[in-house]
């Protein structure tokens, strides 16, 4: 049971991170990213990269992935998302055909193979009779660190309400001089770190390979409709739903079904309350 | 001449030459290519006709391919019927699916819905992997019967098929179904106060697709002899998408020149090994910046104002009228035709 709690609570934080940066993303810019997935991997394997081929200390090579991915996300939606806004199917096509791109490019560069990117803490704790890695609860306190840093920003800066205010209308907010594309370059940027900063957290515990863009993708929009689209708090407290459900499914009946969970979960919420949880704009 | 009649003729000539080209040739490489184009070609009509009069984008259409396949593929080894029954069966199970993610997605709006089926699809790859004692996870089900013996007649068959779906896409997109479809795509709101039932139209598209689609999976099967979770993926998906992208969406017939020409684009691309891939998503991302309204459709359009401005019976029209009449074709971002 405490396993279960422990665990689940890990696996909640990883979605959580990537999740809101999925929402923010959208909520802002009303860009659904699918090219999400790639900061993740990007982050993961920029870490994997400079430390084993660089030689860099691991500390100094996950912020220079973090730092690396975010420019990569402002590039991304600088010149391949912007210019293609007047259609939503070519948003989602280009960041679709990115994230293929960066997979190729990483199944090129490193094959297919699982790597291992290093762990921060190698020791294990015991926690209430559990049994955890250092770098699960490592997990949970940056996760818990980096949302709330995140949520302090957008609450009290000037910034911060800046994307508020884009998020509300960008029409307006443009008619009060806020500059919607910086804005928009600014929010994908902290979008993208956010995901690098989950790959590299939890690629030395989850499988590291060049596909493994695709399932975050899936399980962050499943995630982003239960919690309700646009809305942080609905992301982190859906996100945390979903790391459970999963948990406790890998527990009682066998870790395969995991997936299974996030597309049920998806087409449940979507036939009883497409609306999400929390959402203020429902996703029909 | 009417637009009608140049389609007619144009489609006839097209797939004459299609038909001939094998013979001519006469290279077991060109009819194996021809046949996958062909298939895809199925599958890219099927896709245009839901996705693109609709406007709702559907990134999952691999899931209808691929349980056409996979059921072709369980009904010919593990259940032993003979292959010609894959074909309805595969239509019937593709239908089924159809209707169960249709429920449930079609009252979402654009990436809402394309990502929904793409979840669809993610899932249905991952399940064939979990249960690979019933499915032969990875590597699939092989030993599937051929249709028929002589690859030829099959590519001739599967031209037939492409030629029939086509022309009943076409017909339906012209006719009242076409535009309540089109409809659809303008404004729900305004389809429901005029008294349409447009969840009945969303489903029924929907599940005309996917019936086609899962057609073209189960002939993909007898062609290949063998299936894989390899169907399901998110790039068969996006490779269909785009080659009705070059084809011009909502137009049905581009969508076929769309497959033929990508189609063609992958084989001449098989030089360069692992970078293929890429270079495909590169060209994608070229062809949504260059060419927004696809390429083949606009091109038959044009072609077919030029021809038919010559034509003597619009000569009688003022040099005004066929000017405005040619200028209007290409006006809109999407088109009718």
């Amino acid at each position: 049971m405490s396993e279960i709690i422990i665990f689940g609570a890990v696996t909640g934080s990883i979605y959580a991170m990537l999740a809101v940066g999925f929402t923010l993303i959208f909520g802002v810019a009303r860009i659904l990213n699918l090219a999400h997935g790639s900061f993740y991997a990007l982050g993961a394997y920029g870490t994997y990269a400079l430390t084993s081929i660089g030689g860099l200390p691991l500390w100094q090579a996950a912020l220079l992935s973090v730092i690396g991915v975010a420019l990569f996300g402002v590039f991304v939606e600088r010149f391949l998302i912007r210019p293609m806004r007047k259609s939503q199917l070519a948003v989602l096509m280009i960041s679709l055909a990115v994230a293929l791109i960066v997979e190729q490019m990483l199944f090129l560069v490193f094959g297919s193979e699982y790597r291992n990117v290093p762990a921060f803490i190698d020791d294990k704790f015991t926690i209430a009779g559990v049994d955890i890695a250092g770098q699960r609860l490592l997990t949970l306190a940056v996760s818990a660190i980096s949302i709330g840093a995140l949520y302090v920003f957008i609450q009290t800066t000037r910034l911060g309400s800046a994307i508020l205010a884009i998020s509300q209308d960008p029409e307006a907010a443009q008619y009060m001089g806020i500059p919607a594309d910086r804005v928009f370059c600014l929010v994908m940027a902290l979008s993208a770190a956010l995901a690098a900063l989950a790959g590299i957290m939890a690629g030395p515990f989850l499988s590291v390979n060049p596909s493994m863009h695709l399932l975050p993708i899936v399980k962050a929009f499943a995630i982003v409709v239960v919690g309700g689209l646009g809305s942080i708090p609905g992301s982190i407290l859906a996100a945390f739903m979903l790391g459970y459900a999963e948990t406790v499914v890998a527990y009682l009946v066998s870790t395969s079904w995991t997936e299974i969970v996030s597309v049920l979960a998806t087409l449940l919420m979507l036939v009883l309350r497409p609306a999400g949880m929390f959402g203020k704009r429902a996703a029909f | 001449m009417r637009h009608k009649t140049f389609d007619a003729a144009g489609g006839v000539i097209a797939f004459a030459i299609l038909a001939l080209l094998p013979v001519i040739f006469s290279s077991g490489y060109l009819i194996g290519v021809l046949t996958v184009a062909a298939i895809y070609g199925i599958w890219a009509v099927s896709w245009d006709f839901m996705s693109g009069l609709t406007g709702r984008e559907n990134f999952g259409h691999s899931l209808f391919i691929g349980v056409g396949a996979y059921a072709a593929g369980f009904l010919n080894t593990s259940f032993g019927f003979g292959p010609w029954w894959s074909l309805p069966a595969a239509m019937a199970v593709a239908v089924l699916f159809a209707l169960l993610m249709g429920f449930p997605t079609l009252r979402l709006k654009g990436p809402y819905f394309a990502l929904a089926m793409l979840s669809g699809a993610v899932i249905m790859q991952r399940l064939m992997l979990i249960f690979w004692e019933y499915t032969g996870g990875e590597e699939g089900i092989s030993g599937i019967e051929p249709l028929l013996r002589s690859p030829l007649h099959f590519y001739w068959f599967v031209l037939a098929a492409l030629a029939a779906v086509t022309l009943l896409l076409v017909l339906l997109a012209r006719s009242k179904w076409g535009l309540i479809l089109r409809a659809i795509r303008g404004d729900e709101a305004t389809c429901l106060a005029a008294g349409i039932n447009i969840t009945f139209y969303k489903i029924a598209s929907l599940a005309i697709s996917a019936a086609f689609a899962g057609l073209g999976g189960a002939l993909y099967a007898h062609y290949q002899l063998q299936v894989s979770p390899q169907l399901f993926a998110v790039v068969t998906s996006i490779t269909i998408i785009t080659m009705v992208y070059v084809g011009g969406m909502a137009s049905i017939y581009g969508a076929v020149g769309g497959a033929l020409l990508l189609t063609l684009m992958t084989e001449l691309l098989r030089d360069f090994g692992e970078w293929r891939l890429m270079i495909y998503s590169l060209i994608l991302i070229a062809i949504l910046f260059f060419l927004p309204n696809g390429f083949i459709a606009p091109a038959w359009r044009s072609l077919r104002e030029r021809l038919s401005s010559a034509s003597p019976s619009n000569r009688r029209k003022t040099p005004a009228a066929a000017q405005s009449h040619a200028i209007g074709g290409s006006a809109t971002g999407r088109e009718t035709a």
